[in-house]
Formats: structure tokens, sequence, C-alpha cells
């Protein structure tokens, strides 16, 4: 993929609609820990929300990116 | 875990030592928070000067507005604030797109749209009116300095909305993942105090009588505490996936406290009448009957309260309950005369609604504390609706694009190259201080911290900084006024002044990439800052705020009693929550919006109470008429018809109008007189009617006995 995208005339770096992508993984992945209880099996559950998002974010901007 | 700590630290250190590790620990958790904010901040600086942005400095004062000792606050502000920076910075595209070569409908459009943003954060009671304010602040901050070459708007747009998300992300990460203070674990604290202590109040004011004054304090205590606690649930959400998912139980037992205490007030109310001599045996009986209540809820303990008992409190209450019926009827058997029936009646079913609303709140509480998942299909949401007075909407609208205007004509006339700063300060604090309960108050506390922040500022800029190279010195040299800053703003008592101090520290050090050093410019920003801020507090002087305005406190007593005519008139469904959250919240904005103590804040009280006991009854007569079919068809219009004058008597309170409700709900009780549950129901509103002691006093002459009917 391109590295910036025209958005109505305006050029967006890419990875600023993966963060987004990634915001919104991020947030399916804390509502489906919460809905099933599995928070209570992690040690500091907002460093492990960093650190998926973290995961998530990096892995599809590495592959938007190739 | 800290109180076996502090025990530990009492047996070995002697007793007093308690006191001192409490001390210890609250000035640790001050001082952790510090830390964590300067960490942020400088994170964000370092970040902000590798991303090449233009100026660092916002996206630092985004963190110090942002930071706040717990996360979820955090994370709540965050959120808001960043919706609000989008969109101020779309309507400031807008509005410079709009009028690019005209000064005064640009500077109209201007402070209509900072106006509008301020107004709308009045309407809000947790950090979502933080999002309207800041919508007004960025449309200010993004055009006013472009002012003079539209075509930059886009470029500024940009770099500011960069720098505000920047701060916002590094904010919230740091504060969530390094070391948080959860809200959550306050939240969990303050639904089981909630709980606890209305339990044990419970039992120990059932075998007694509160007199008028100390229901008053009681009810404002509640009030207090339903507040809270829905402003902290809607926080949270955003801190913890559990308390998110739990968020309708949540409301759900809020509510359900809200009903219990509503009930258990009327009753204390029916009490207090029943309290002459003739009525001695009625009171009695009632007295032996909540006893038994009482007796249920001995066991329980304030400190050490856990679900498990909850869970059993509503098993012996399911059981009292199945009992009840048996024992009212065996006691009103022991009572003779109709008027005294009549009176047992009103008692007896607030006993009962009472006791299946404690029940229901127990119920609440297990299900609420219940680790297991939530199906959330099976919850009924109730929202927690606040009541919103649109003439201060306006009135606030009026008030903010006055000030920004009057500060943009002062700019053009003097061609004050400053004029943009001042303008875009002052914006901040007209916005920011509506949502305050004494806005010039805080202003003033802001002042102070500001003109010291500004002194602290130009010595940390010219006197340390000019010395350093590097972004290391850079950071050292900034530390030590920073944790003046932030140690004032983690004390609830200098917060106003410690926000104030960090705002203009971070603007006067004027922290740019590279960094220039301009003394001159940095007094005459100092100076235009000052001007923004006094503007801010004049317009505050002009259009004054709810406590020092008469029109809107009029208006504000007019919306409580309002409340009555819409539980006389308004369709059904979804009346009774709505109802119970809007007279807390209007409770809790009389206490912040008039002078504690006052004999106005006490005749407002007053008003609120009498409306939140005859409205309940209203709201529960009308349940009780549409359930029953036949008695619908019998009595519905006379009932009706008794509301309609009693609602007319809320509306416009004068001595015909109360006349009129009072004789027609005379009228509505001879129709039932066959129907004792509807007349028990009647008889409640009726003596809430007649009540010497409460807001209606004036309009009640002849004592109750006189009244034209006594059955």
């Amino acid at each position: 993929m391109p590295r910036e995208i025209d958005a109505f005339d305006a050029v967006v770096p890419t990875l600023l609609f993966v963060f987004l992508a990634s915001l919104l993984v991020q947030w399916g992945v804390d509502w489906l820990f919460g809905r099933f209880g599995l928070y209570r099996h992690v040690w500091h559950p907002p460093l492990f929300r960093l650190a998926v998002f973290a995961c998530v974010f990096a892995g599809l901007g590495l592959i938007s990116l190739h | 875990m800290s109180a076996a700590v502090q025990r530990l630290f009492e047996s070995i250190f002697g007793p007093r030592s308690g006191e001192a590790f409490a001390w210890l620990r609250g000035a640790t958790l001050d001082w952790l928070f510090v830390a964590k904010a300067i960490f942020a901040l400088l994170l964000t600086g370092w970040l902000a000067m590798r991303f090449q942005l233009e100026q660092p400095g916002t996206a630092m004062l985004t963190v110090s507005i942002v930071i706040h000792p717990q996360s979820g606050m955090v994370l709540a502000k965050s959120f808001y604030r960043a919706f609000g920076t989008l969109i101020g910075c779309v309507a400031a595209l807008l509005i410079v797109a709009a009028f690019p070569q005209h000064r005064v409908p640009f500077l109209l459009a201007m402070a209509a749209w900072i106006g509008l943003c301020a107004a709308g954060a009045s309407l809000h009671r947790n950090f979502k009116s933080y999002g309207f304010v800041l919508s007004g602040y960025t449309a200010a901050i993004v055009a006013l300095p472009v002012v003079n070459h539209p075509q930059a708007v886009f470029d500024s747009a940009v770099m500011r909305v960069s720098e505000v998300l920047l701060g916002i992300f590094i904010a919230g990460v740091v504060s969530d993942a390094l070391f948080p203070q959860r809200l959550g674990v306050v939240l969990r604290e303050s639904v089981r105090s909630q709980f606890a202590h209305f339990m044990v109040f419970v039992r120990e004011s059932l075998g007694g009588v509160l007199p008028r004054e100390d229901l008053a304090k009681v009810y404002l205590r509640f009030v207090r505490e339903v507040v809270q606690l829905e402003n902290q649930r809607s926080s949270v959400v955003f801190e913890d996936a559990g308390v998110r998912l739990r968020s309708p139980r949540l409301r759900r037992l809020n509510h359900a406290f809200m009903s219990a205490s509503t009930s258990y007030q009327s009753l204390h109310h029916l009490l207090n009448r029943l309290d002459g001599a003739a009525r001695a045996p009625v009171r009695e009986r009632l007295m032996a009957i909540a006893a038994r209540l009482s007796a249920v809820l001995a066991p329980i303990e304030s400190a050490p309260f856990m679900a498990p008992q909850a869970q059993t409190l509503s098993l012996r209450l399911d059981d009292l309950q199945a009992r009840l019926p048996a024992l009212i009827a065996r006691e009103r058997a022991g009572l003779a005369g109709r008027a005294d029936r009549l009176d047992f009646d009103s008692g007896a079913e607030l006993l009962l609604r009472f006791c299946d609303e404690l029940r229901d709140y127990a119920k609440s509480y297990v299900a609420m504390a219940a680790a297991s998942a939530v199906r959330a299909s099976d919850e009924p949401s109730l929202r927690f609706s606040h009541s919103n007075d649109w003439a201060a909407f306006a009135w606030v609208w009026l008030r903010t694009a006055a000030a920004m205007f009057a500060l943009g004509l002062l700019w053009i006339a003097t061609a004050w190259p400053e004029g943009a700063s001042a303008m875009a300060l002052g914006t901040a604090f007209v916005g920011l201080m509506a949502t305050f309960p004494d806005p010039l108050g805080a202003i003033r506390t802001m002042l102070v911290g500001y003109v010291l922040g500004t002194v602290a500022g130009l010595f940390c800029a010219y006197g340390v900084l000019v010395r350093m190279d590097g972004f290391v010195l850079l950071a050292a040299g900034l530390v030590p006024f920073l944790m003046i800053g932030f140690y004032l703003a983690a004390r609830p008592r200098w917060a106003g002044l410690g926000s104030g101090f960090l705002l203009a520290l971070l603007t006067t050090a004027g922290i740019r990439n590279p960094m220039t050093y301009d003394a001159l410019a940095a007094i005459n920003s100092g100076i235009a800052q000052l001007v923004g801020v006094v503007v801010a507090g004049a317009s505050f002087m002009v259009f004054t705020g709810t406590i020092d305005n008469t029109w809107l406190r009029r208006r504000m007593l007019k919306r409580l009693r309002t409340q009555l005519v819409d539980a006389c008139l308004r369709p059904l469904p979804g009346l009774l929550p709505r109802f119970e959250s809007a007279n807390r919240d209007a409770a809790a904005q009389i206490v912040a919006n008039t002078r504690a103590g006052s004999d106005e804040s006490r005749h407002m009280l007053e008003w609120s109470l009498a409306a939140q006991e005859t409205g309940r009854a209203v709201i529960e007569l009308r349940l009780s008429l549409a359930a029953d079919a036949p008695a619908q068809a019998a009595f519905g219009a006379r009932i009706e018809r008794s509301l309609q004058t009693l609602a007319r008597f809320y509306a416009t309170p004068t001595h015909d109008t109360y006349r009129e409700a009072r004789d027609c709900l005379a009228l509505a009780m001879e129709a039932t007189r066959a129907n004792d549950a509807l007349m028990a129901q009647l008889h409640l509103i009726r003596l809430a009617l007649l009540d010497k002691d409460s807001a209606l006093a004036e309009f009640v002459e002849a004592p109750l006995e006189e009244a034209p009917h006594a059955p």
C-alpha cells in the first residue's frame, strides 16, 4: 500500500488509518475480554490493553507497508 | 490491603502511628501523581520534538490539562477532549473558509460558535461538558493565530490537532498503565458504602421519629451519593471493561436506591404528621410493623459488608414480605375509626412499598457484585435524567459570545498584535468556568495561579532555560517548576491555583521547535492572556452565574415544581426513573447554585422535598390505577381531574389554585370510598398537601381536622 493516501484532496498518512483500525480491533478485544471475564487472569489489565494495542498496530502497520 | 498494612504499622509503632501512616500514604500518592504527570509531560514534549511538531508546548499543555490522579478520569476526559478537538477543528476550518476576508462576520461567527459550545457544556454534568468547551477552545486556537493569512489555516489545524491528540494519548497511556490509581476501586467503595450506610441508617431510624430538619439533611446526603455514583459510573466505563458491562446494573442499583430512599422519607413524613395524641394508636401500630423490618436488618454491620450478606438480606426480606399482609391485617383489625384506618392504610402501603424496594435494592446489589457474565438484553435500560433549563443555556451562550465579541472588537479597534492570544485564553476561561458553581471565585483563584505561573514561566524561560542545551537539560530546567504546579493541582484545596499556575507556566515558557527566546514577545503575550482572563471574569460580573442571578434561580424553582406537573400529566412508561433522577439532579443543582444555609436554599430544598414526596405518591397512584381496569373505568376520570388541578397548583402556586386542588382531591376521595387501596394512596397525596411544616405552609390556612372533607 502507498505511504500516503489522498482523502478529500488532503494527503493523509496510511498509518493514520491503520491506527484507527487498530483502535477498533483493540476495542473489540477489550469488549470480548470484559464480556467473558478474562481480565481476571491478567496481572495488569491496562498494561495488557496497551500491549494488545501495540501488537495489533505494529502488525497491521507492517502488513500495510510491505 | 492498605488497611492491613496500616494495622501492621500500628502494631509495630504504637496506636498513634496509624494516623502518620495514613498521612504518609496520602503524601506518597500525591507525589506519585506528580512524578507520573511530569513523566507524561516530558515524554510528550520529547515525542512532539521528535515528530517535528511546531509547538510542543501545546501538547505539553494538553497533558497538564487532562492529567488527573485517577486514571478513569483521565480516560473519560481524554475521550471527550479528543472528540471536542476534532469537532472544533472542523468548525474552525468552516468558519475561516466562510469569512476569509471579513473580520466582523468572522468574529461574530466565532463568538457564536464558542458560545454555543460553552452553552452545550452547561447541559452536561460529567466530562462531556468538557468536550463541548474544548471544541470551542480548539476552534479559537486553530483559527485565530492565522487570521491574517487564511491559507495557512489547514496546516495550523493539522498541527494543533496532532499536538493535542499526542498529549491526550500519552497522558492516557501513562496514567492508565503506570501505577494506575483506579477510579473503579473508588466506585466499588462508593457502592458498598451507599448500601451499607443506607441499611444501617434505616435500621437505626426505623424505630424512632426523625424531625423535619434531619430529614432534609438526610435527603441531601442521599442526593449527594446518588449524583456522585452516577458521575463516577460515567467515568469508570472508560477504565474498566467489567464495570462497562455492569453499567446497566449500576444504573439499576442507583435507581433502586433512589426509589427506596424516597419511600423511606415519605414514611417518615407520614409518621411525623401522625404526631398528635389522637393519632397515637395508628402510629404505634405502624411502628410495630416497622420494628419487624428493623429486626430483619439487625444483623447488618457497616464495615465489612459484602454480597453474601446482601443475598441473605434479600432472602429475609422476601420472607418478611410474604408475612407482611397478614401482619398488617392483624394490626388493622385493632383500629376502629374510619379516619384511623385510612391513616393506617396509607402507612401500610408505604411500608409494603418500602419493603419491596429495599429487597429490590439488595437484589440489585447482589447482581452488581456477581462475577458472572452479564446478559445485556434482560436488563431494562434506565437513564439518569437531568433537569436542564433552556434559558440558562441561552444565558451562557449570550455571556460567552458577548465576551468573545468584546475581546474581538478590542483587538480590531486597537490593532493589538496580541489580541488573538487574549481572545484564545478568554475563550478557555469563559467556557470552562461556566460549568463551575461559583465562577467568579474560581476565576479569582485561577488568576492568582496565573500571575504566579506567568512570573515563574518568565523566570524559567529566561533565567534557566536559556542556559540549557538539549532536551535533557531542558527537562531538568522545567522539572522544579512543574513539581510545584502538579503538587498544587494534586491537592483538592489548591487544585484551581495549581491548574492556573501550570497553564500560565507552560504558555509563558512557550516550548517551541526549535526553541526561540524573545522576552518581549513572551511578556506581551503574558499581558494579553491576563487581559483575556480579566475579561472572562468581567463577563461573569455582567452576565452573572446562577448563584448571583435571581432570575435564573427563580426559574430553577419553577422547574422544580414542573417535575410534579410532569408526574401528574406525562405518559406513564419510564416516568418513575425519569422523575426520581431529575429530582436528585435538581436538588444537587440547588445545593451547588445557592449559598449554603441561606433561607433561599432551605426554601428551595423544601419545595424539592414536597415535589419528591407528592410526585412519587402521584406516580404510584397512577401506576396502580393503570393496572386495575375496573377501578380505572369507575374513578379514572375523577382522579385524573384531581391530578390536573394538582398540576395546576404546582405550576402556579396561588391560594386559589391551592383551594381548587384541595377540594378536587377531596371530591376524588369521596368518589373512591369503596376502594381502600386507591383511597390510601389519595390520602397520602392529601396529607402532603395539607402539611403545615412543608413548603406549602403558606397555603395551608385551615388545620387538618377542619378541612372541608373528613371521611
